[in-house]
């Protein structure tokens, strides 16, 4: 097993179901943001749950799974566009074991479950990314793209770049789980 | 060099973000949206930003010119742009993490695709209707198609921000309020 990532145990909040908030990071809206749980808000994340679509009720803008991590200078807000002529932002899921890289991008409409965006990629608005996706490092992926499941995207425009093997389910499962595991505070 | 002195003119129905770091000679017209964790720097020349604008989270304008910046109206700064071109005319679009730097005037109707890097060594004035795209930042001129339906996405955008940013986002004021 790897070593463990240390964090201080100041600058992080951690609520009854594990996730891990960093006071660091803005979080707007809190109310519409859900988060479920064993998932990890980095330093400098901004994520936007004001945004919200209007209406009566309550409203969810961003969900996220469990056993996620949002990177450091992340921003992640939902995606906007008109619609039979009003104006509307539409909400955001995220699937269980989803991990963001630091200072990425995210616009995305829905994201699946275990998929992997490396650092410094830009997703564009309305996007779907499907199960087991992963995006390589600096990636920009354009508005309205379709990621399909067990696929490599990289490059600018993103491309599809290979198949990814069937094996990525569990291996990310365990990475995502172990993340967690080695994610300790300590104490100084 | 003289220290920066703060002087933020904010327009009563601008909406500006208390999380918004300001610093130098701004000015801030009617109707124009500051998300929270934008920045706008003055720190030589002033700067003074139209109505209507839209300016999004970690969005950083800077002007480290003597003349003043000015940024015309209805122009949408996206996530993580950065500008700091002297002058911006109207209804230009900086799409995400796109660079634009000092040497480069910007006319109307102009985009700066996603992640482009706009930097000559000299001076240069961009027509209208250019659009900046791809990985290299190549450069084309826009047809004008779907100007209006851009226009009114823009000022429906504007419109619901106004609305609903105060709802969950305390507000700035400008020094004379």
């Amino acid at each position: 097993m790897e070593p463990p990532v240390y964090y201080s145990r100041a600058e992080f909040i951690e609520t009854d179901t594990g996730n891990k908030v960093s006071r660091r990071a803005t979080i707007a809206g809190p109310q519409n943001i859900i988060l479920g749980g064993k998932t990890i808000i980095s330093s400098g994340a901004i994520i936007r749950g004001d945004l919200r679509r209007t209406g009566p009720g309550h409203a969810v803008v961003i969900s996220l799974g469990r056993y996620c991590l949002v990177g450091e200078g992340c921003i992640v807000r939902p995606p906007y566009k008109t619609y039979r002529g009003n104006f509307n932002y539409y909400p955001m899921k995220i699937g269980d074991h989803v991990h963001i890289g630091t200072s990425t991008i995210v616009e995305a409409a829905t994201i699946g479950s275990h998929v992997v965006i490396g650092k410094n990629c830009v997703i564009g608005k309305f996007t779907i990314i499907k199960d087991c996706a992963q995006i390589a490092d600096n990636t920009i992926v354009p508005p309205n793209t379709v990621i399909p499941a067990l696929s490599l995207f990289a490059g600018s425009p993103g491309r599809f770049m290979e198949d990814l093997p069937e094996s990525t389910q569990e291996m990310v499962e365990a990475q995502t789980k172990q993340y967690y595991t080695r994610f300790q505070p300590l104490d100084r | 060099m003289a220290p920066i002195r703060d002087k933020f003119t904010i327009h009563s129905k601008a909406i500006v973000c208390q999380d918004v770091e300001l610093k130098g000679d701004i000015t801030i017209g009617s109707g124009t949206i500051v998300h929270p964790k934008a920045t706008i720097f003055a720190i030589a020349g002033a700067i003074v930003i139209g109505s209507g604008c839209i300016i999004e989270e970690s969005a950083i304008i800077v002007n480290r010119r003597k003349e003043i910046m000015r940024i015309g109206d209805d122009n949408l700064f996206e996530i993580g742009c950065r500008v700091e071109s002297p002058a911006i005319g109207n209804f230009n679009t900086i799409s995400t993490r796109a660079r634009v730097h000092h040497t480069v005037r910007i006319g109307s109707y102009c985009v700066i695709g996603a992640a482009c890097v706009v930097v000559p060594t000299e001076e240069e004035s961009l027509g209208d209707y250019t659009v900046f795209y791809g990985p290299a930042s190549e450069r084309r001129t826009w047809s004008g198609r779907g100007k209006v339906q851009e226009a009114d996405l823009r000022h429906k955008h504007t419109e619901y921000l106004r609305e609903m940013l105060p709802k969950f986002n305390r507000l700035r004021r400008g020094d004379g309020t």
